[in-house]
This record gives structure tokens, sequence and C-alpha cells, in this order.
């Protein structure tokens, strides 16, 4: 690593200044992500302003209206083992405890895990072709062999967002809370990922010296059937192939009234499918509807010959999840 | 344009209201990102702290003793223990948080050093392999490793021994199989040894210490 300047705000609002002020900054939470892609000198930084003192940022609330409210820096451990979020959102729970290994759930916070960047191969290495560095063309399209951290759609640039919380937190609709300076905003979870060069985002696009705070998960009235799916080349300590977590509600006539359907680790940024939800919509949720909305999600991939394997993992997955969140009572 | 990319126009959670009223793309309208509290705060505005680029002074407190010493801000705490500290136990083997050779306890909970910061170990309470027992006088777990022919080349093994002396302390007496499974999960034995790291793992909970 390059030697640099560690900055410790004891607040989000310090936090978000310092990388304002100091030149070439960077944030670090529990650095797992981070620390990697400097040591890789993939980042560079000048500064980095570590968030180890800001206060504030560790905790599980339930607020009145029954929202829940994850700080920035609880672990992903932190959220296996809550008893909170066991009981009002277990598949974020699950998505935790399956994730990585136990050091690194120590030590991976929430805000961290979603704004981590692709393990994509070319990108994380400085010295290879990107075309998020600039280079014309995405080189996972040159190349012929198995493609683990490719997105399976012909976008420009073909690697995967490789969170597995991601997902569950798109189909909770999470809002992400932001501090910048002095003002705290809300922005959609679907949000994050928009480049506004209109480029696919291979991590999370925040405004200018934003910091997350914390992540909002809405409470919902109506009975909500979740489920989560992952698929792994290894039973733990890897990242996953695919991951897939969905969340749906029943109108009264027992018919799907709202739904949402969300893959990791298929496209640059965490992919919600929309064909699949529309699948699900209107439809009592049996085997035919699930296999269907599997069919549904996967009809515009356009894999690289190297991911083409991840089609078929992520119609399984998608089947499981909601097998998943049938089952659940 | 498929219906799959690109993100701008799409719902955030789709109901069937939204689907009949045949506005699929229409949920999440209005700006990107909406203002909810804008405070006028001047109060605080002493500095945050600022350690280095060069040395700055911490001190760590390794195996219960209290260490002075000049690091560097880039320095990961598994640096830190094996040269200035000459705590060679904890192995630098992947540097990148994939292997577990380099386990050890941050405050009583297992971590890789290798993927964290010297400085920010500063002022907690750092366990290496080295503090559970020496040669001479070792821990429970370390005598049932060997009891237990838990090793071969023996690389992983400060790391394995890390992760299984904390899966006995956290599940005691009662560890399940699965259980230590899970605990030493994070560390890899290019001998495969893992049957065996199992094995010493329960024995050492069934004793009780
Ligand atoms: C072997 C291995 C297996 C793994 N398996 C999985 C897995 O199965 N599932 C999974 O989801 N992940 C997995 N990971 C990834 C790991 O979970 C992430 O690297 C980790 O969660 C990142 O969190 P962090 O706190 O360490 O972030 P950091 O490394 O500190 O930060 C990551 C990025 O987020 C930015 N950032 C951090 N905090 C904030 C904030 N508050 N506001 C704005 N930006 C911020 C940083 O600038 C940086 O760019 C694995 C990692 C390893 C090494
Ligand atoms: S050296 Fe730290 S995990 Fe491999
Ligand atoms: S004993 Fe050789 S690597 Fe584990």
């Amino acid at each position: 690593m390059k030697a640099f300047k560690f900055v410790r705000p004891r607040t989000c609002e310090e936090a978000s200044k310092a990388v304002q002020a100091e030149s070439n900054a960077i944030l670090k939470s529990g650095g797992i992500d981070l620390l990697d892609r400097m040591k890789e000198h993939v980042d560079d930084p000048d500064t980095v302003v570590g968030l180890v003192d800001a206060e504030g940022l560790e905790a599980i609330r339930i607020e009145d209206d029954g929202a829940i409210n994850i700080g920035a820096k609880v672990t992903l451990q932190q959220l296996a083992d809550s008893e909170a979020v066991q009981r009002f959102l277990p598949t974020l729970a699950e998505a935790a405890g399956l994730a990585a290994s136990p050091q690194i759930r120590n030590r991976a916070t929430i805000a961290g895990n979603l704004a981590q960047h692709t393990r994509c191969g070319y990108y994380r290495r400085a010295s290879f072709p990107c075309v998020q560095r600039g280079a014309s063309e995405c080189p996972v399209k040159q190349d012929g062999a198995v493609q683990d951290t490719a997105g399976v759609f012909d976008d420009e640039c073909v690697s995967a967002h490789p969170s597995s919380i991601a997902p569950v937190l798109g189909s909770l609709e999470a809002q992400i809370k932001l501090r910048i300076n002095e003002v705290s905003m809300f922005a959609l979870f679907d949000n994050l990922w928009i480049r506004r060069d209109g480029k696919p985002a291979s991590h999370a696009q925040l405004p200018e010296g934003a910091v997350i705070e914390a992540i909002h998960i809405p409470a919902r009235s109506e009975k909500q059937y979740v489920g989560f799916a992952e698929i792994r080349q290894k039973a733990a300590f890897d990242w996953a192939l695919v991951t897939c977590a969905v969340r749906y509600a029943l109108d009264p006539d027992g018919k799907i009234g709202d739904a949402s359907v969300w893959f990791g680790s298929i496209a640059p940024a965490p992919h919600q499918s929309v064909p699949a939800m529309r699948a699900l919509l209107g439809q009592e949720c049996t085997d035919k509807t699930i296999q269907a909305a599997a069919e549904a999600s996967m009809k515009n991939a356009k894999p690289v010959p190297g991911a083409a394997y991840k089609v078929k993992l992520a119609k399984v997955a998608l089947k499981r999840a909601l097998e998943h969140a049938r089952g659940r009572s | 344009m498929s219906d799959d990319s690109p993100r701008d126009d799409k719902p955030s959670g789709l109901t069937r209201r939204a689907l009949f009223k045949g506005a699929g793309a229409a949920a999440a309208a209005g700006a990107v990102f909406r203002s909810i509290e804008a405070g006028a705060k001047e109060s605080d505005t002493v500095p945050a702290n600022v350690q280095g680029p060069g040395t700055v002074p911490v001190e760590l407190d390794v195996n219960g003793a209290k260490k002075k010493l000049e690091i560097e801000p880039r320095q990961t705490l598994l640096e830190v223990l094996r040269l200035p500290l000459d705590l060679t136990g904890a192995k630098p083997v992947c540097d990148r948080g994939t292997c577990g050779a380099c386990t050890v306890w941050l405050d009583e909970k297992p971590v890789y050093a290798c993927t964290v910061l010297g400085v920010e170990a500063a002022g907690r309470k750092v366990t290496t392999v080295e503090g559970l027992g020496t040669p001479e006088a070792m821990s429970s777990i370390q005598k049932t490793f060997v009891a237990e022919d838990a090793l071969q080349c023996g690389f992983c093994t400060p790391g394995m021994v890390m992760s299984a002396a904390w899966a006995v302390k956290k599940h005691g007496k009662d560890l399940t199989e699965d259980q230590a499974r899970a605990a030493c999960a994070g560390n890899l034995c290019r001998c495969g040894t893992y049957p065996h790291v199992l094995k010493a793992a329960l024995a050492c909970a069934r004793k009780g210490s």
C-alpha cells in the first residue's frame, strides 16, 4: 500500500467534510474491500477517512412505526445475530450469516458491503484493461475462460456486483440514509447504482462527499412472504455465484398483489428483475407461477460464453427463493 | 431496449395496482435524493484526529501486555505483530483476507490481522496464538491439536487454533461438529487436516476448558 494520511472523524458530518476537504480521499469502514483494492493499487488514496471512531453508526433500532434502522457500521455478524433482524427481516439475517467467513463477518459493515466494488479480475488489477478505467471494450468479452465474476446481461461492462446482502436490501425496498455535510437525505435503493454518464456502474454511485449513515427498512402492514437463496461453489468463504432475494404479499383473493425480485452477482449492479415481478403479479404462488417467473427473469440474458452457466443458476436461485418464501409462514 | 436495463426508469417493487394502471415503471419518480433534515449545526468544530502518513506513536494491548510503538497508518496489524513485535504465530499467506493463516482475536473475536490497520487496533485487546499458551505451557486447545494430530505442515495451524479456540470458548462443552465447522470455515488448510481439526475442537470442548 502507498503511504496515506489516516483521518479519524468522530461523526458522519465530520467524515463527509473530511472526504471533501482532503485531496484524493476515500472512506474506509471495515476495510475488507478497500484495503484489498489499495494493496493492488486499484485505489491509491493520499488520505483515508476511517469511520473507526465515528459515533452513532453501530446500532440496529426499531422505530415507532416498525421501520428498522441499521447503522452504517453494523457488521454482518451483528445482522446475523440480532434478534430483531432474525424476527422482522429474516432474509437479511440469513444472507448476512451465510456471507464470507466468521473473521470477515466480524469486520465487514453493512455500508461497506453495499459499496464494495466488483470482484472482476480485470477491474481488480490496476495493470489490466477495464472499461471502468477507460478501456474501449470490456476484456471479459474476449476472454474464453469460465467467468464466475461476470454478469449475464449484455452490458458495456459485464462485471457482477458481488454483495449477497444487496439483493435482500433491494427486495425489502431499503432506503439509504446519506449524510452530506450538515444534511441527511434518503436515497432510494435503486438510485445508488445510476451513473450519470449512462454507463453501467460497477459499484455504488454516491453523490460527492456522501457518507452512508444508515440503512432504513420501511415497515409494512400486510404479511410479507420473504425468501433468499444463494448458489456457491464452496459452502463458505467465497463470494456467491448467484444470489436471489424475493418478497411478496397476497391480496385478499390469495393472489400476489405486490412483488419484488432481486438478484446479486449477475449484473454490474444489484439487479431487479421486472419481468419476474410481472410474472408473479396477479397469480397464486404455485409451482407453475414460480417456473414462469424463473423463465421470465432470464429472458433478456445474453451472457458471454464463460458465464452462460449462471443463467441456469439464476433460475434455480429464483425458484428456491420463491419456494423458501412460500414455505415460510 | 430491454426492461432489464438501464435502471433509471425502473419501479422499486412492483405492485399489481401500478401494473394494472399500465404504469409498470412509474413508482420511483421524484428527486433522486430527498432531503430530510437540514440542521445548521455549527457546534463541534474540533478537527478530526489525523495520523500519518509518516509514523505515529500508538499503544497496543497484545496478549495482555501494553506495547508502545511507532507505526505508519498503512501497516496492517499483521505486519505490526510480526515485525516490531516479533510475534510470528500469525502467518502472512494471502494478505487479502482469503486464507485465515493470520487469524487473531480483536476484542475477543476472530479477525484476519491482514485486513485490520495497526493504528485501528490501538486501544483494543489483541490476542494471538502466543497469547493462548507457549510451547512450555500450552493451552488446552493447543495440547488437543497435538494429541489429535490436527496439523501436518503446520502453516495454517496458528490461525486454525484461534478459530477452534473461539468455537470452544463460545459454545463450551456442548460444541457441535456443525458449530466447529462453521467457526473454522474461514481457515484454509492446504494439507487437508480438517477432520482432525474438528476432532480436536470437539475433544477440547468436552474436556471443558
Ligand atoms: C473471502 C471473502 C469472501 C466474501 N464473501 C462475501 C459474500 O459471500 N457476500 C458478500 O456480500 N460479501 C462477501 N465478501 C465481501 C465483504 O463482505 C465486503 O468486502 C465487506 O462487506 C465490505 O465492507 P467493509 O466494511 O469492510 O467496507 P470497506 O472495505 O471499508 O469499504 C468498501 C467500500 O465502501 C465504501 N464505504 C465504506 N463505508 C462507507 C460509508 N459509510 N458510506 C459510503 N461509502 C462507504 C468505501 O469507500 C469502499 O469503497 C467477501 C470478502 C472476502 C474477502
Ligand atoms: S494472510 Fe490474512 S487471511 Fe490470508
Ligand atoms: S497443516 Fe499444512 S496447511 Fe494446514
